[in-house]
């Protein structure tokens, strides 16, 4: 699978690099005072839809088909594509992580729980964002599955909107009161789940 | 040892059947598939590679079931489709790094060496390749991880003359090793007449025909008569006929012809027009 990695990771160098000024900008939107989760999320959820960019240039080259020539099962190519997407969520996620420690420590307002629940929660968020459009991509490949793409996009940014401000306007509540280890499980739940999904619908699936 | 063996194979898609394909490529030999544009070339390579999912039928790649081994069997087998299929982005030295890591055979001197004899820059995106580049990197990556057998889905179709001369004689090499064997499928049936030990003929996903080249040269011939003459010559031995005003052009099993007639020989091409109109 490593050959799958590779060519992923040529193809994200080469058509990724405006995700890193989307993610530069948010990340100094959010350094510069926005409380606003989906500052802090969104550069994490974008890298989480790398694969679906990836498998849409893929898809074009006809490069399906191709690899169904060489030596990979099915298997092996949807998980390359969930690897560089757990790659690509990971890395964001140093810098995110980065960039909200020195925001807090700014703001005078670091807690180590705090900060820990935020970035698992970001993490958690955007692998459950890339876990529901990913099988329909599978099964229906880009084109129609870009449909799932756009919907969960729009979902997950307005919960990342709306969520904290309910959370917060409700009596008693608080994003902080959320206990983030069983969120954080049921994503990473919803996240393998969706990966075999994906592969099962892969190996039906025809490249014809 | 076959290198291919294909028993009864089916597939049904909306408006087409592959109906029943028998055929045998025995190692060593190159066989040209042959048939017009939604005959069914296209659709056999995929089933053969399990790209597609046959509906029944058996299929034996160097002696191994494609529905049990199809991933050692994909480590031994060459392939270039129509549309080669690389990413657009990728420089040739990026595709030999990602097939180093994808062949167990991969063998990167033979893939420079291939480069270099067909003129391949290694630092171009594939994107910038002409169609006629795009189709040799495919062939040097296809010979370049010690495949025994070659399957090649109309990928001299659009190739210029010198090119195309240039993948024949590629072709004739890789098979002077009698383990290597090459299916490759065609309409520009003067490419694999030049090229290939057999021929099968696929018409609407029906086998017409499958013999060796220079059998079918020798059995078949063409014949210039009047009508008179041709009531002369045994009905078994007529394959077709086209009639004008000036007489009759007649395809003929030559062992079926008097003596005195003159039999001329024919083409591939001629042969499986004929055979296509009989059959329609």
């Amino acid at each position: 699978m490593k050959g799958l990695l590779l060519k992923d990771l040529y193809m994200v160098v080469k058509y990724c690099k405006a995700y890193l000024l989307i993610a530069v900008v948010f990340l100094a939107v959010s350094l510069m005072g926005s409380d606003n989760l989906f500052f802090i999320f969104y550069p994490c959820l974008l890298c989480g839809m790398i694969p679906v960019n990836l498998l849409a240039y893929d898809e074009r080259s006809r490069w399906p088909q191709y690899c169904g020539t060489l030596p990979y099962t099915k298997g092996q190519i949807v998980s390359g594509k969930y690897l560089i997407g757990l790659i690509a969520q990971l890395v964001m996620l140093l810098v995110t992580g980065i960039a909200q420690g020195i925001r807090m420590h700014m703001n005078g307002s670091f807690e180590a729980g705090a900060y820990i629940s935020l970035i698992l929660l970001i993490f958690a968020l955007s692998a459950v964002a890339s876990s529901i459009c990913m099988p329909f991509v599978f099964k229906f490949g880009v084109e129609k599955g870009r449909i799932a793409y756009y919907v969960t996009i729009g979902l997950v940014c307005a919960a990342a909107v709306i969520l904290p401000a309910f959370l917060n306007a409700a009596p008693g509540m608080s994003a902080a009161s959320v206990s983030i280890v069983p969120v954080f499980a049921v994503c990473m739940v919803i996240y393998a789940l969706s990966w075999l999904l994906s592969v099962e619908f892969y190996n039906k699936r025809e490249l014809g | 040892m076959n290198a291919l063996e294909i028993k009864n194979l089916t597939k049904t898609f909306d408006g087409f059947k592959l109906d029943n394909l028998n055929l045998t490529l025995p190692s060593g030999c190159i066989l040209g598939l042959i048939g017009e544009n939604g005959a069914g070339k296209s659709t056999t390579i995929k089933l053969i590679l399990d790209i597609l999912h046959k509906d029944g039928g058996t299929v034996k790649v160097l002696g191994k079931d494609n529905g049990k081994d199809i991933r050692l069997i994909k480590e031994d087998v060459g392939v270039v489709m129509d549309e080669v299929g690389i990413p657009e982005c990728l420089t040739a030295n990026q595709v030999g790094k990602v097939m180093s890591y994808t062949f167990r055979n991969w063998n990167d001197a033979e893939y420079r060496r291939l480069l270099g004899k067909l003129n391949l820059p290694s630092d171009k995106p594939f994107k910038d390749f002409s169609r006629g580049m795009k189709m040799k990197l495919g062939i040097a990556v296809a010979m370049s991880h010690g495949s025994k057998l070659l399957l090649l889905d109309e990928a001299t179709s659009g190739l210029d003359p010198l090119v195309r001369d240039e993948v024949l004689d590629m072709l004739m090499d890789f098979t002077r090793d009698e383990t290597h064997s090459v299916l490759i499928s065609s309409h520009i049936v003067s490419d694999l007449e030049k090229l290939c030990d057999y021929i099968a003929f696929l018409h609407k996903g029906k086998l017409l025909l499958l013999e060796e080249k220079d059998r079918l040269l020798s059995e078949y011939g063409l014949l210039h008569c009047t009508e008179e003459q041709l009531r002369d010559i045994s009905p078994d031995a007529v394959y077709h006929t086209k009639k004008s005003p000036y007489g009759a052009e007649v395809m003929v099993r030559r062992s079926g012809v008097p003596h005195y007639m003159n039999v001329s020989p024919i083409s591939i091409e001629e042969l499986f027009v004929f055979m296509v109109k009989e059959a329609r």
